[in-house]
């Protein structure tokens, strides 16, 4: 019985349960201390399942894929085209929040009396992210291009926030295995093929625990965010509704019609297809706010539910998981013309646009920094000369819009290998109809 | 432009790199040079060393699974030790001699040195270490009182170099302090991923690939096959790889190059004046090394394989030999090395997988040449006088410490320090020649390098494994 309801809607009923618990257990401290002490680990479990095999797959897909690619121009024209779409939805999606905050005026909605709040309840919080983000800073303007390439492959594949070495060299170790001859190459290629389908096959198990982790993850949360005041939350999430409902619409816009639009132009693939196939995986990446724990799951659902060849998803999505982050982007915008309004601060048209072109860069540039997204605020604020204390504003919301970003995100890197599928002629335009709610 | 074989490219790379750096600090362009050139000399260094590693697992895996009888293996690990160290006493000898002739410490004015000679006394009562090397004593000669006070301020260091010096010492502690066996045991790994994910246990990933490409041949055919085919296609994978990143070769070493020279010095005026300062010691210094490299080496493989000319000879090495100068890391070379002694020379490719990977790691005759000179010129420096029985004594230490220093990073300066304290010397000395380090190093490099190549081609010669040469 169970085996026949859709993977969707059983994480889906996870999630409504574990929000149902995590209320009920608000009532008890008792139930509270349970359901961290022995509920949580079970999603630690289910996000550590999925990290476990993120470097694995990308290293022996992304070689695998590589290889069958079979011709080194097709792979820099995908690359490029790649990197092209990456820098132009990021560079949409924080004008599109630069749009809405600015039309809201969220920050104009906040008191006197709040800001001060927040600032002091944050204070300690919002500094060691600006002392991190100043490391980052100092650093040289080619660094990330020299942190991109690894100095130990094998140092590189034991931490998963060097996701872009892996796959900087799985393209290197592609390429030199497409030159090689044949035969040489071939048990090599043969050997990743198998690891490939294993790991496949190893992601299936672990979703088999999907809906459980996801009620653990969302149990815990509900509690933790609730703290030891419930009423407290409450009320600095009021303080900012304004400010998480002009983000919440911009993540609908981009979700709703930037990426519809997207995949209508360059793809014959429906958008209600698309978001059908996608589901699991934008349901996994709202539960575990990390793209990396997501990304087997993404290249699972955009393979063998939307059609996209594996040469392209492999090749896409972890670069996409480490560099292209929409939602993250479009945060930005908005939380920096935020903290701007709520200091008093006008911010000029030129401003705007700086502030469109820093966050650019600076979601390039951070890519593979872990917990990037408040780091590359900070970034930001200083290129425009907004106090970068003024995180402190806007830390309270941060899980849940860190919940809805990632699930952008994921959003985002799926429609970008649909497009760069369809474009190369490697998509199989009938295959979403058939498999996407499989 | 393309027909250009590649060492031609390197070399233009590389003058193209000197002189840019010359153009940029005259012109003011360092800061640009620093930020947006020198990146690129490390994204080849990190390239080149991140191939290293695997490539020395996998090849020497395949070239010891390619053995036929493993006893075949402890002659060559024989012979290679054998070789290595021989060359390493020849490279030092040489260092000494030349040391010896030129007198490089006796360039500086005499006061001078009268006065470093009654601070080194001063150390030595200081840390009451005895009498002196050389038995006398300027401190009890009422001739040189007149210098004593200045010789106790001349002790001052700068706080900078006091801290950098204080590193390099407590690193040297440590070093000391290790059973003599330790390095053997350090040979060892404790768990094997941990190894090849750093850089520097480059001699627990022999350990392992010997042992485990021995054990491939104990293995019954039809099990070890499919290994073995794989270990063979990602080899030949790594091989293409070196050969991809060396197409870009030129334009990573004009980076490099321009990198390192405007990192050193504002002006090109300020690069000339470190070099004058200690000019009769590097200048010994490259005497040596060049001595070595252009005569000793090929005089050597001239009476062992006669049939490979002077000229084919650095035709052959001579992308290897670029390469060494422009990154000074012997094992950033590896991968370069390993191609040009086999497609070039056409050593096999069971000597080379196992010679120069050990070779890069234990045979430094460049270093322990450096050795040599650099600390009898301190002590003429310091007017001591070493006996040819003491100098012996420096040798032998210089050449044990560059088998048991093997893995460690800048090796060469904290050795010197293990030298000079094992000869009752100051070891805060070393200060003195750091700041022409830099460009000896890579100078040094090169002949480490290149005493690679001469060992692994004599070790072929010897096995009848040398291709068109034999």
């Amino acid at each position: 019985m169970k085996q026949k309801i859709p993977l969707h809607t059983r994480i889906l009923i996870g999630m409504a349960l574990g929000l149902i618990f995590g209320i009920v257990c608000l009532q008890s401290p008792a139930l509270s201390s349970f359901t961290l002490d022995f509920i949580k680990p079970i999603g630690t479990i289910f996000i550590r399942g999925l990290k476990m095999i993120a470097v694995p797959l990308v290293l022996a897909s992304l070689i695998v894929g590589v290889a069958n690619i079979g011709d080194i121009s097709k792979l820099s024209r995908m690359g490029g085209k790649t990197l092209g779409i990456f820098l132009v939805t990021t560079a949409l999606s924080i004008t599109i929040g630069l749009a809405i905050v600015s039309a809201l005026k969220p920050g104009h909605k906040l008191s006197e009396d709040t800001r001060s709040d927040l600032i002091a309840e944050f204070d300690a919080n919002a500094e060691g992210k600006i002392s991190f983000a100043e490391k980052i800073q100092s650093r040289g303007p080619l660094d990330p291009l020299v942190n991109m390439v690894p100095d130990n492959i094998f140092q590189a594949t034991t931490s998963n926030s060097s996701m872009l070495q892996v796959v900087f060299f799985a393209i290197l170790i592609g390429v030199a295995l497409l030159k090689v001859p044949k035969e040489s190459g071939a048990t090599v290629l043969h050997f990743f093929n198998g690891i490939n389908d294993l790991i496949v096959k190893i992601v299936q198990f672990i979703m088999v625990l999907a809906p459980y982790g996801v009620f653990a993850l969302i149990a815990s949360l509900i509690i933790e965010i609730a703290g030891n005041d419930p009423s407290k939350v409450w009320e600095l999430l009021n303080a900012l509704l304004w400010y998480i409902i002009t983000v919440v619409i911009g993540f609908a816009i981009m979700m709703v019609l930037v990426y519809p639009l997207l995949i209508q132009f360059f793809s014959k693939i429906k958008y209600l297809d698309f978001f059908k196939g996608m589901r699991p995986a934008m349901l996994l990446g709202f539960s575990t706010s990390s793209s990396t724990a997501t990304l087997p799951v993404t290249m699972e659902r955009v393979e063998k539910h939307l059609g996209v060849s594996p040469e392209v998803s492999s090749f896409v999505l972890p670069l996409a998981a480490t560099i292209n982050m929409n939602g993250t982007s479009l945060y930005q915008g908005v939380s920096a013309v935020f903290i701007a309004q709520a200091m008093g601060l006008d911010l000029p048209l030129s401003a705007q646009i700086m502030i469109v072109l820093t966050a650019t860069l600076a979601a390039v540039g951070t890519a593979g920094v872990p917990g990037a997204g408040l780091v590359m605020l900070v970034v930001v604020l200083e290129a425009v000369g907004i106090p970068a204390a003024g995180i402190a504003l806007i830390m309270a919301p941060e899980r849940i819009l860190d919940m809805l970003r990632t699930m952008v995100n994921i959003t985002g890197d799926a429609s970008v290998s649909v497009v760069v599928a369809s474009t190369e002629g490697e998509l199989d335009e009938e295959f979403a109809r058939k498999h996407a709610d499989d | 432009m393309k027909k250009l074989p590649l060492h031609i490219k390197i070399v233009i790379g590389l003058l193209a790199g000197v002189v840019w750096a010359f153009l940029s600090s005259a012109l003011g362009w360092n800061e640009f040079t620093i930020k947006w050139i020198d990146p690129f000399g490390t994204i080849f260094i990190r390239l080149l060393k991140f191939i290293a590693v695997p490539l020395v697992l996998f090849s020497i895996i395949n070239g010891v699974s390619g053995l036929s009888d493993v006893s075949k293996l402890g002659r060559l690990g024989g012979k290679t030790l054998v070789a290595y160290m021989a060359t390493t006493l020849l490279a030092v000898g040489v260092g000494l001699l030349f040391v010896n002739v030129i007198q490089p410490g006796g360039y500086m004015e005499e006061e001078q040195r009268i006065k470093n000679r009654l601070a080194y006394e001063i150390w030595l009562q200081d840390n009451e270490m005895g009498p002196s090397q050389d038995g006398q004593s300027f401190l009890s000669d009422p001739a040189y009182t007149k210098y004593l006070s200045e010789a106790q301020k001349g002790q001052q260091l700068s706080q900078e170099e006091k801290q950098a010096l204080d590193e390099k010492l407590s690193s040297a502690q440590k070093q000391k302090e290790a059973s003599p066996l330790q390095f053997v045991v350090d040979m060892v790994p404790e768990n094997i991923i941990l190894s090849i994910s750093n850089n520097r246990l480059m001699l627990q990933v022999i350990f392992f690939a010997i042992f485990f490409g021995i054990t491939i041949v104990l293995v019954p055919k039809e099990k070890s096959a499919p290994v073995i085919a794989f270990i063979q296609g990602i080899n030949a994978i790594f091989l293409k790889m070196v050969d991809l990143v060396m197409k870009a070769a030129p334009f990573f070493v004009f980076a490099l190059l321009a990198g390192v020279v405007a990192k050193m010095a504002d002006s090109p005026g300020e690069v000339f004046e470190l070099f004058l300062g200690l000019g009769s010691y590097s200048l010994t210094l490259v005497g040596g090394l060049f001595f070595v490299v252009f005569v000793l080496y090929p005089l050597i493989l001239k009476v062992f394989v006669p049939k490979l000319t002077y000229k084919e000879l650095f035709k052959n090495i001579s992308p290897a030999q670029f390469l060494a100068f422009s990154t000074s890391s012997s094992a950033a070379t590896l991968p370069v090395t390993m191609e040009c002694v086999e497609d070039n020379m056409g050593v096999s490719k069971t000597i080379t997988s196992f010679v120069l990977p050990i070779g890069a790691t234990v045979n430094m005759d460049g270093t322990s040449l450096h050795q040599a000179v650099a600390v009898i010129f301190m002590a003429q420096l310091h007017m001591v006088d070493l006996t040819i029985a003491q100098q012996i004594v420096i040798v032998l230490t210089a050449s044990l410490a560059s088998i048991g220093a093997a893995a460690i990073p800048s090796a060469g300066l904290i050795m010197m320090i293990i030298v000079l304290q094992s000869v009752g010397l100051n070891p805060a000395w070393v200060a003195i020649i750091f700041p022409v380090d830099r460009i000896l190093d890579m100078c040094r490099t090169v002949v480490n390098v290149t005493g690679d190549v001469t060992v692994s081609t004599l070790i072929a010669k010897s096995e009848g494994e040398l291709g068109k040469y034999n």
